[in-house]
């Protein structure tokens, strides 16, 4: 038997900076929260959700930051202010579980091992750059730093990765593994990485009609804007939050996953059946049917096939309903990083999102309507999706506690 | 969350219907065991890269010339992955696995390609390296890849924790289908060498220039080896409905971490006894129910001591003569895929009642105090039960306890 299980801290940091309220202000303006990326020309797409020069040392102490590559350094920061916002101060007698995902992991690091070991020969590679170079370095030095001594995974499963990352968190809470889970993502975006997803067509470019920028759902959209960041959320038993009186309270009704075998490695495929199947049982297991969704926080991110695919998958889960209404912060946040995940939570608590700027009409067929950014009433639930490059699929039902 | 088993109906016994393997040893899991038990271990001079240029010249190929037709195109761990998976499922009688969940590990996916990617960057420009080649890249590449050669339409989920993402993706599968996710599961793990890793293990010391050999005084560290191995997991309840016979039972897992430090264990084996003692609480079996480990038995002057350490205390005066050995003595570190490939060889262990020795050569370090199965497979009189253990970079921590299958 399971546990009711709450999210009683977020911690986010990204574009937006280190904190919630350029978070919150962010999504409620509807802008793209893009910044030039430095390259070595060419390239169509110029833009990058990257993070700005922000302070963490409120979070993370200089000298710890030097040792660590930058998406460990995201992490930690982002896990120390969930615990704050969690009221948990000390972590003493607890079993604490770190799931973080990462879709890249530590890419300049590895980028900088590798240029050492072909230019200058494999004896030339630095110790620490291996270490902080494994996937799993953002998850274990979240766990060095708070002592945390449960289980900690590092999932990599893409888009879908931060959605999968929280059932697993979810369900080491519901089945009594541990008492406190830290689950998130963690992303950094480099010039080089930036440039690949540029060559495959992945990210937005400008035309001579419209900026540069991501416009999911869009008729006019063109691709996604990447992003860098991490996203810590903290989750505990229902019971334990309500006992310590924590005012930040979003359960985790239902989670679920599905795969489209359809997909080619790199890319969305069209398999909305199974996908359909997979939402419409995070729905089945939070005991609610569309009826009772108050948003869809979607992963449309402005990719062509990508956004193509969510909407049928939307659209085949339906099965006729009204869609409720359908929030894309990856046009603000970015992909990658976990914008998508915080900003699930956020609407979650009732947090407005804007109408997009960058967006004019959907996409004839799509049958999608993005918010306008009209008023909402407070939500009971939303329903959060991810579908990742490589076919797989994850959901999540949340509600507030 | 809602929705655990309400009626009762979930079905907590979790079998092993399948076993596959891409090793050193060879294509199959019958080539891996052979192999084992021959003794000799399969680690010899590098020629996947040019091995000269490193510090140690040592590892435990896979022997590519050996491969399966099909998917040329594609990164060599998403090939083993594949080749593993499907003489699982061969084995277990599945033609198609629509139904299923994947739970996979990898640790640097097809980095082998990425590197030829970079290497082409470095030499020759932007311009011309193939971003393709750093797709392969991609960590949930060989568990996607699995996913869709069967036609799963499961939940997809790979797992990165370094050294123990393959024994964590098992266990994530295990719970998976306790809860009732999933009644069928592939789960496994993939790796394939590459010159980062090599040359990264090389650069804190920790590759032994001679094959490794651990738990013996003179270990200096490890031997990298690459494969795959994939297991058919499924309640007992859907294997029998479908007429599959159960290999061995996964009864138990469990994960920890030292949160001690990023790549050296905790000297007293702290996390890792925690896992283990865990893993035999989940599973609901005793101490001495255990018939022998398959460590994780790096070759590491540190791991084996912190290993050799939690294993005494979970074991206690029995620990003397409890039959330990490691698979990676023989096929090297697979990295993200030894917990997987090493769980194959625990089933085949438990199964056949027979414990695949180390080779003989080094005499055992007094230190560790354990019974290292050396030199010739040891026939076991009782196998009931089993440990296999994997611990990471991070002081990620993981244990699976299997059990025979006459407890089913």
């Amino acid at each position: 038997m399971t546990a009711p299980v709450v999210a009683t801290g977020l911690g986010a940091i990204g574009p937006w900076g280190a904190d919630l309220a350029s978070l919150l202000a962010a999504l409620a303006a509807g802008r793209p929260l893009a910044t030039p990326i430095e390259h070595d020309g060419g390239d169509a797409s110029r833009l990058a959700g990257l993070v700005p020069d922000v302070d963490l040392s409120a979070w993370l102490p200089a000298a710890s930051a030097r040792r660590l590559g930058r998406p460990s350094r995201f992490a930690v920061a982002a896990a120390r202010m969930a615990l704050e916002q969690a009221g948990l101060s000390s972590l003493e007698g607890r079993r604490v579980a770190v799931v973080l995902a990462t879709s890249f992991g530590a890419v300049l690091f590895t980028e900088k091992l590798v240029r050492q070991i072909l230019l200058e020969g494999p004896e030339s590679a630095q110790p620490f750059y291996f270490s902080e170079c494994v996937a799993n370095a953002a998850a274990a030095q979240v766990a060095l730093s708070l002592g945390a001594r449960g289980v900690n995974v590092t999932v990599t499963q893409r888009e879908a990765g931060p959605l999968v990352a929280l059932a697993r968190g979810a369900a080491e809470i519901g089945e009594g593994r541990a008492d406190v889970a830290i689950v998130g993502a963690a992303d950094e975006m480099t010039p080089l990485l930036h440039g690949v997803l540029d060559r495959f067509g992945a990210t937005a470019r400008p035309t001579p009609e419209r900026d540069e920028a991501p416009r999911p759902f869009d008729a006019h959209r063109n691709g996604v804007l990447a992003g860098e960041g991490a996203t810590a959320v903290v989750l505990e038993r229902e019971s334990d939050a309500a006992a310590r009186g924590v005012p930040f309270r979003v359960r985790i009704a239902a989670c679920a996953g599905a795969f489209d075998p359809g997909a080619t490695p790199s890319d969305w495929g069209s398999g909305d059946a199974p996908l359909a199947r997979g939402l419409s049982r995070a729905l089945e297991r939070s005991g609610r049917g569309f009826d009772a969704i108050d948003r869809v926080v979607s992963g449309g991110s402005g990719s062509r096939r990508g956004d193509r695919l969510e909407a049928r998958v939307l659209i085949r889960a339906l099965s006729g309903a009204p869609s409720p209404p359908v929030l894309v912060p990856k046009a603000v946040t970015g992909e990658y990083g976990g914008g998508h995940l915080a900003a699930a939570f956020l609407a979650a608590a009732g947090a407005p999102f804007g109408a997009v700027s960058a967006l004019s009409r959907a996409e004839p067929g799509l049958g999608i309507v993005v918010h306008d950014g009209s008023p909402l009433a407070p939500p009971r639930a939303v329903l959060a999706t991810a579908l990742a490059a490589g076919g797989a699929g994850a959901w999540a039902v949340l509600e507030r506690a | 969350m809602p929705g655990a088993d309400p009626k009762g109906t979930l079905d907590p016994t979790i079998v092993v219907t399948g076993l596959g393997a891409v090793t050193a040893f060879g294509w199959g899991a019958n080539a891996l065991w052979e192999g084992l038990l021959r003794g000799r271990p399969a680690i010899s001079a590098i020629t996947r890269f040019d091995g000269k240029r490193h510090r140690t010249p040592l590892a435990a190929e896979v022997p590519l010339h050996e491969a399966p037709q099909g998917a040329r195109r594609a990164p060599w761990t998403d090939r083993f992955a594949v080749a593993a998976a499907r003489e699982a499922m061969r084995q277990a009688g599945l033609s198609e696995a629509s139904a299923a969940g994947v739970y996979f590990g990898s640790s640097t996916g097809g980095m082998l390609e990425s590197e030829a990617f970079y290497e082409s960057l470095l030499r020759r420009g932007r311009r011309r390296a193939r971003p393709s080649l750093l797709v392969a890249q991609q960590l949930n590449g060989p568990g996607d890849a699995v996913a869709r050669d069967a036609g799963a339409t499961g939940p997809v989920e790979t797992v990165s924790s370094a050294c123990s993402s393959g024994s964590m993706a098992i266990g994530a599968a295990l719970r998976a289908l306790r809860r009732g996710d999933v009644d069928l599961a592939l789960a496994g793990a993939s790796d394939s060498l590459c010159q980062l890793t090599h040359a990264g293990f090389n650069s804190l010391r920790a590759v032994d220039e001679r094959p490794c050999r651990p738990f013996r005084k003179d270990r200096l560290g490890l031997s990298i080896g690459e494969g795959a191995g994939v297991l058919v997991l499924e309640t007992l309840t859907h294997a029998r409905a479908r007429g599959a016979r159960p290999i061995a039972i996964l009864a138990g897992e469990a994960a920890t971490c030292d949160a001690h430090h990023m790549t050296a264990p905790h000297p007293e084996g702290r996390g890792a006894f925690e896992a283990i003692e865990a893993a035999l609480a989940d599973a609901g079996v005793d101490r001495d129910e255990i018939d022998f480990v398959n460590a994780h038995g790096t070759g590491t002057p540190l791991n084996d001591l912190a290993e050799a350490r939690a294993m005494r205390r979970v074991f206690g005066a029995r620990a003397a003569s409890l039959p330990v050995t490691s698979t990676k003595a023989l096929i090297g570190h697979l990295l993200g895929s030894a917990g997987a490939v090493e769980a194959v060889a625990t089933v085949l262990g438990l199964a056949r009642r027979e414990v695949h020795p180390m080779p003989a050569d080094g005499a055992p370090d007094e230190e560790i105090g354990l019974r290292l199965v050396l030199g010739a497979p040891l026939r076991l009189v009782r196998a009931s039960a089993a440990v296999s253990t994997n611990l990471a970079f991070g002081g990620a921590n993981a244990a699976l306890v299997f059990r025979s299958v006459e407890a089913a």
